[in-house]
């Protein structure tokens, strides 16, 4: 199976560009969901949710395109067919943290032939379009990552990508039964984690704090000295924000002291 | 105390534990289980894996202090919990809790008793991804209300 499933259909025994006769092929539903990004400067990104670009609605007219183009992929891309598509939508995410638009479309069909085709055409005319529509201000947008996420149906099966493995399985470098604790600070100083969501949520999975930039030496000093230094640690603050020292739960009044290990994380979820 | 404790990424069998368990001894009356799956619906339908995290050090110590805490409920004669971390798919194993004591009725409300704490207080965290993207798994009240039956 793994070897047919290797060969390109769109060659003939020939080696020959072949446009594939899908005529005996059984109708079943069809969906692909395709994913891509722009990457744009904070500034462009700002006046486009604003709304203040010179060329208007940007995301209203990007969504109209990519529609527009998963309709018409048979006449960009040779050797494909023309499809009756019964379902396309092209969503927009703005990213603000990490400065881009997120594109997804799904395209769907009862037919003979798979729609990642049209998917991946329809985020790469919305990417183009969003180029187009924000390139006055901006000429050093990239588009990146245009790639296929997930298809259902036909005879070669569904196809879902794997996750990206950046995050990382477990938190820390500590070895199983061990608390971390690193190299021996200057001067004192406690070790700080975010894990789970809330390493997301700050964009840091830990730091070192002087504990002389401590205003008392506690949990809600630590959370204090920490939201001064960037407004993305005041979600420690939040109620289901918990905490740990040293591995042992602790709550804000709990005392801290140099080399101490502090985690904060979400709510668990195991099990 | 008979506890023991694991944190794996690889798979385990539904026999995990009766072995070690239940080797050279004749004065266990009854073992009870728990295996935890990966369902294919959770927050949405379409729940396609997961990725496990958890706190190295802490789970572990988390987990071994629910066991004592079981073991000075009941009368038992072994505890065994192995929790998987990492990338996850549906109908893959994700936890089990073997119990074993000399009647039944210990062995079943331990292990009852140590799923409810391993759920509401081990550091462990859950990232589902589904057709509609990747979240995290967010708490449930009435796993709360499951452990404070304890109380």
């Amino acid at each position: 199976m793994k070897s047919d499933n290797m060969q390109l259909t769109h060659l003939n025994t020939r080696g020959e560009a072949n446009m594939v006769d899908v005529g005996n092929k059984q109708e079943t539903r069809r969906e692909a969901v395709a994913s891509g990004r722009i990457m744009m400067q904070p500034e462009t990104l700002k006046l486009l949710s604003d709304g203040k670009l010179p060329k208007g609605d940007v995301i209203a007219t990007a969504r109209i395109a990519g529609i527009q183009a998963a309709k018409r992929t048979h006449e960009l891309i040779p050797l494909c067919h023309a499809l009756a598509l019964s379902k396309v939508s092209v969503e927009f995410d703005i990213d603000h943290e990490a400065g881009c638009v997120k594109v997804t479309a799904l395209c769907r069909l009862n037919g003979r032939t798979g729609v990642e085709m049209e998917a991946l055409t329809a985020v790469s005319v919305a990417c183009l379009t969003l180029y187009d529509m924000c390139k006055a201000v901006d000429k050093g947008m990239r588009i990146e990552a245009v790639q296929l996420e997930s298809k259902q149906g036909g005879m070669r099966g569904d196809y879902q990508r794997e996750p990206s493995r950046a995050a990382p399985i477990v938190t820390g470098e500590g070895a199983t039964g061990e608390v971390t604790l690193g190299e021996r600070c200057a001067s004192p100083c406690v070790r700080v984690k975010f894990l789970a969501e809330l390493r997301e949520r700050v964009g840091a999975s830990d730091t070192v704090l002087d504990l002389k930039q401590v205003p008392s030496r506690d949990i809600a000093g630590l959370k204090m000295a920490l939201s001064q230094q960037d407004r993305r640690f005041s979600v420690l603050s939040d109620q289901r924000t918990l905490c740990a020292i040293n591995q042992v739960m602790a709550n804000d009044a709990a005392r801290i002291t140099d080399e101490d290990e502090v985690a904060f994380f979400p709510p668990v979820t195991g099990g | 105390m008979n506890i023991q404790v694991r944190i794996q990424s690889a798979p385990f069998s539904l026999l995990d534990g009766y072995e070690q368990t239940l080797a050279q001894r004749t004065d266990i009356g009854a073992v009870v289980s728990f295996t935890g799956l990966v369902r294919d619906f959770n927050e949405t339908p379409d729940v396609t894996g997961l990725t496990l995290e958890h706190y190295p050090g802490m789970t572990e110590r988390t987990l071994e202090r629910i066991g004592e805490e079981a073991w000075q409920r009941w009368s038992l004669q072994a505890v065994y919990i192995v929790h998987r971390v990492g990338y996850l798919t549906p109908g893959d194993p994700i936890v089990r809790v073997l119990v074993a004591s000399a009647h039944r009725r210990e062995a079943f409300e331990a292990c009852d008793f140590i799923m409810d704490f391993l759920k509401t207080q081990a550091p462990f965290w859950k990232k589902e991804h589904s057709s509609n993207g990747e979240y995290w798994v967010k708490e449930r009240t009435t796993d709360m209300q499951d452990a404070a039956r304890w109380a």
